[in-house]
């Protein structure tokens, strides 16, 4: 299997296609043969590749789509069922689609087509084959220069340098073993993976003459993997040369690390390697007399075992070391910057979230081994233990997975740093912006989506509301305005809030103007501040009243609806002439919370802990009924009303009196409510999973989660629960 | 390969693969195309203050996802699932992006068929208000009859739907 360590590079193939890809490999992973589970996913997924379309998709993918559709038809035509043919063919085409979304668009690096394929299901795939192959024969002899980005790669390319020369040794001694014992799968094995490795660092670099390089080499010591080709004198010259080349290509970079003709292209011949890869891959034998190969073929000698600093644009260091022995291994590890624990990878996020979601699964039936029945009747010391240290590791092993999906708001609020100086500067004004909480953490994909209402905020800030520091002065005001962004845990969920000491809104012209607009009626009777809550109507603002708007409320109907769809809230306060505040409440979803499951009858239900202010059972007195008002309950002199939950939600409650009850005070903002539930039963950190489209109506749940069984439990909306009448 | 989503003035069915079903008497068939995965019914989580036929939620493989009564949805006499139930999990497109995966329990699911233009007639004019949209067309197979389903329709369209021509006489408020 071609597994991708790397990004992917997907540039004939479109993104999403990957995606699929992916998803038909989840399903391989557990289809069995003789069995039809996973036959309509995979279809389904297949059927979703066929219909992209677009430029620049390889001909091999196109092949390999008809090649699966055949054979699915097959399936489908057929018994409906797997075979073992069938599964084992489905997990090359699997590897070999892989490796074709991840090669270039230009045809380098395209895998070898799969000789026994053609024609191994129906007749129309041959007819298809031959045109791929010649396909990937194009603009090889270009050699391609490849440029260094110092600047910023500057951390990465170290990693990369360090990296490569250890991998580049690997193969080497890989190398000597071959030559004694070609047939050692693990020493084909570590070559294969050096060269796979060496691809996706090469790859993420954009350093494309080295990926390709490594691309090729790495088909070739596949097939050997798969004992498709043999090891011979041939394909050891070729890994050498290959390995070679590679070489320079690191010390190039190395070269240029040290501050040697930094930024200037490193071209190092590269094509005819791939040639004699490609010939390998398709079987051709590599003449054996070619050694050292290649020579003769390009005007640099290149593919030579032993480098020489000749053949590299940038002077390579150490050489002479090199030379010395076959096995270079120069003392070049300080170059990395040292501390092996400080590098970052970068990460398709599709993966990421696949693993979070596979890790969320592992929790679930980890927890359902535990607590089944049979294997709680295991009296055995240490089989407990065994138990308890799997649940920990587990557990471990999902708070790593959520908090690599975390990531602190700071860096979406240091834009804003910028953004702001860059506005007043531009307005005339002096605004001074205060971070606080930027650790909070997030979900990634919230940090995203939040910057753009945070940037029409800020500008409608500073633009409409901070005054010039004349007007301010004038007013009692400092001459430079405030503008105060802050993050914070609150409410079981996070609270965002932009402030300013600006001019604030001014109800009267938010007023006229939605009269003007025909948003609310002139006689409509509100208080103020439902009036600046109109600012979020869609058609409020328009682009001429940009500049006139007392206060502001331009495009707020995007911003809310930004935030809506992230199924947040914002909120606006106005004071006039003391300033505005926004208030964005971020729900729980793509959170984790810590959440207490409670029990309604055969209901469970998950109040997020944040929003518990205390649970007991009521002690007879506490409750008392309130004319037209419903029941209340009396904790240590506050009166908190009361919600009978089973009764609210339409289910059946098991507990009869309120003595046999459990009350739940919750609050959110200043209202608080006792939900009256028939039992707690404990506390658990829940992964929030969305509803989705058919539950968007509702307010009643703020999303679900897969509890220690297997099923479902429901996320109530606290802030639903207080807003709601009691009698 | 494009999904058979009609538009509203030309419902008709496209030859293809569909997978059978029935609910009752009947049977009926949705695209292939449509069918992420059967599973057999499993229990199911009551999501509270929900129309009837909106059964609730489970958890497939980490996702959930809710399961809809077909046999509510169209107003048809409610039955105890036998064994032979099953989850037919449905995705559906979102015009915005991305995809919704919905669980519709059904009698029993029967096989997947090819269905050819010549077994293929559109969805016949029952006489009632226009509400037959989301059938696609009927087919006919080894002399009986099976109603094509519009997934998006029938799947996406809140409140309930209505089959049969003797309920159009006393139409029920739908979308209300």
């Amino acid at each position: 299997m071609t597994t991708n360590n790397d990004a992917p590079h997907l540039p004939g193939v479109p993104p999403e296609a990957g995606e699929r890809l992916g998803r038909i490999g989840e399903e391989l992973a557990f289809v069995s043969p003789g069995e039809d589970d996973g036959l309509l996913p995979i279809n389904h997924f297949l059927l979703d590749l066929e219909e992209m379309q677009g430029p620049g998709i390889p001909d091999a993918w196109t092949a390999g789509l008809k090649v699966a559709r055949v054979w699915l038809d097959e399936i489908l035509d057929g018994s409906g069922k797997f075979t073992e043919v069938s599964i084992r063919r489905l997990n090359e085409w699997h590897a070999y689609m892989s490796s074709v979304a991840d090669s270039r668009a230009d045809g380098r690096g395209l895998p070898a087509w799969p000789s026994d394929w053609a024609g191994a299901g129906a007749n129309d795939v041959s007819e298809v084959v031959p045109s791929i192959v010649p396909a990937t024969a194009s603009g090889e002899e270009k050699e391609l220069p490849c440029c260094l980005n110092l600047e910023e790669d500057l951390e990465l390319l170290g990693e990369f340098h360090a990296e490569s020369l250890e991998l580049l040794q690997t193969i080497e001694q890989g190398v000597l073993v071959l030559e004694s014992n070609p047939t050692d799968a693990e020493t084909i094995h570590s070559i294969f993976r050096a060269f796979h490795t060496f691809k996706g660092g090469a790859g993420f670099l954009h350093l494309d003459a080295p990926r390709n390089l490594a691309h090729e080499l790495e088909t070739v010591l596949d097939l050997v993997r798969r004992s498709e080709r043999r090891i011979d004198s041939g394909i050891i010259n070729l890994i050498l040369a290959g390995a070679d080349a590679l070489e320079h290509f690191t010390r190039a970079i190395g070269a240029q690390l040290q501050g040697m003709d930094p930024g200037s292209p490193i071209v190092v011949p590269t094509s005819e390697i791939i040639r004699r890869a490609k010939a390998a891959v398709r079987g051709e034998t590599d003449p054996p007399s070619a050694d050292p190969p290649g020579r003769s073929a390009t005007d640099a000698p290149p593919t030579h075992l032993y480098p020489s600093t000749q053949a590299v644009a940038a002077p390579a260091p150490q050489p002479a070391q090199a030379q010395a022995t076959h096995l270079p291994s120069p003392p070049v590890r300080e170059l990395t910057g040292g501390d092996p624990a400080g590098g970052f990878v970068k990460l398709d996020t599709a993966k990421l979230d696949s693993l979070v979601d596979l890790v969320g699964e592992l929790v679930v039936a980890q927890s359902m081994v535990v607590e089944n029945p049979e294997v709680r009747g295991i009296e055995s010391a240490p089989f407990v233990r065994q138990l308890r240290q799997l649940r920990r590791i587990t557990s471990d092993l999902q708070s790593t997975a959520m908090s690599m999906r975390m990531v602190p708001v700071r860096g979406a609020f240091q834009k804003m740093s910028r953004l702001v100086r860059d506005l007043a500067a531009g307005a005339g004004k002096q605004v001074q912006l205060l971070l606080e909480g930027e650790e909070t953490e997030l979900d990634r994909n919230m940090v995203e989506k939040l910057g753009d209402p945070l940037v029409h905020m800020i500008r409608n800030s500073v633009d409409h509301g901070i005054e010039t520091p004349d007007e301010r002065i004038a007013r009692g005001k400092p001459a430079q305005g405030t503008i105060r962004l802050s993050a914070a845990h609150q409410r079981g969920g996070i609270v965002i809030r932009l402030s300013d000491d600006g001019k604030g809104l001014d109800p009267e012209r938010i007023r006229a103007k939605a009269v003007e607009r025909g948003l609310i009626r002139g006689d409509a009777d509100m208080d103020a501040s439902e009036i600046v809550s109109l600012i979020f109507l869609p058609g409020f603002s328009t682009a001429e009243a940009v500049t006139d708007l007392s206060g502001r409320g331009v495009g707020m109907d995007v911003v809310r609806s930004n935030i809506e769809g992230l199924s947040g809230k914002i909120e606006v306060q106005s004071v006039p002439g003391e300033g505005t505040t926004f208030t964005i409440l971020l729900p729980l979803t793509l959170a984790i919370i810590d959440g207490m499951l409670v029990g309604v009858g055969d209901d469970r239900y998950i109040i997020p802990t944040l929003s518990i202010r205390e649970s007991f059972r009521p002690q007879p007195g506490m409750v008392s009924t309130i004319q037209g008002r419903g029941e209340v309950v009396s904790v240590r002199g506050r009166q908190t009303p009361l919600l009978r939950l089973g009764r609210y939600l339409g289910r059946p409650a098991r507990a009869t009196s309120l003595e046999d009850a459990i009350i739940v005070v919750v609050e959110s903002g200043e209202a608080a409510r006792g939900l009256v539930v028939d039992e707690l039963l404990g506390k658990q950190e829940v992964v929030i999973k969305s509803l989705g489209q058919t539950f968007r109506h509702q307010n009643l749940l703020a999303g679900s989660a897969v509890l220690g069984d297997g099923s479902v439990g429901l996320i109530l909306d606290v802030d639903t629960l207080v807003k709601t009448p009691t009698h | 390969m494009t999904t058979p989503t009609p538009n509203s003035n030309d419902s008709l069915a496209k030859a293809g693969r569909y997978l059978t079903f029935t609910l009752g008497a009947e049977t009926y068939g949705l695209p292939v195309l449509n069918v992420r995965e059967i599973i057999r019914l499993c229990p199911i989580t009551p999501v509270p203050r929900m129309p009837g036929f909106i059964k609730g939620v489970i958890n497939l493989r980490g996702t959930v996802i809710p399961v809809l009564d077909l046999r509510a949805k169209f107003q048809m006499p409610e039955a105890v699932y036998g064994d032979r139930a099953c989850i037919i999990v449905v995705q559906l497109r979102n015009p915005a992006g991305g995809s919704t995966l919905i669980g519709a329990i059904v009698d029993t699911v029967e096989e997947v068929v090819q269905l050819n233009e010549p077994q293929l007639e559109p969805a016949p004019d029952f006489g009632g208000p226009p509400e037959t949209g989301f059938i696609l067309g009927l087919a006919t197979l080894n002399g009986g009859v099976k109603t094509l389903l519009d997934p998006e329709k029938v799947f996406l369209t809140e409140g309930l739907l209505t089959l049969t021509p003797t309920q159009f006489a006393e139409p029920e408020t739908t979308n209300a």
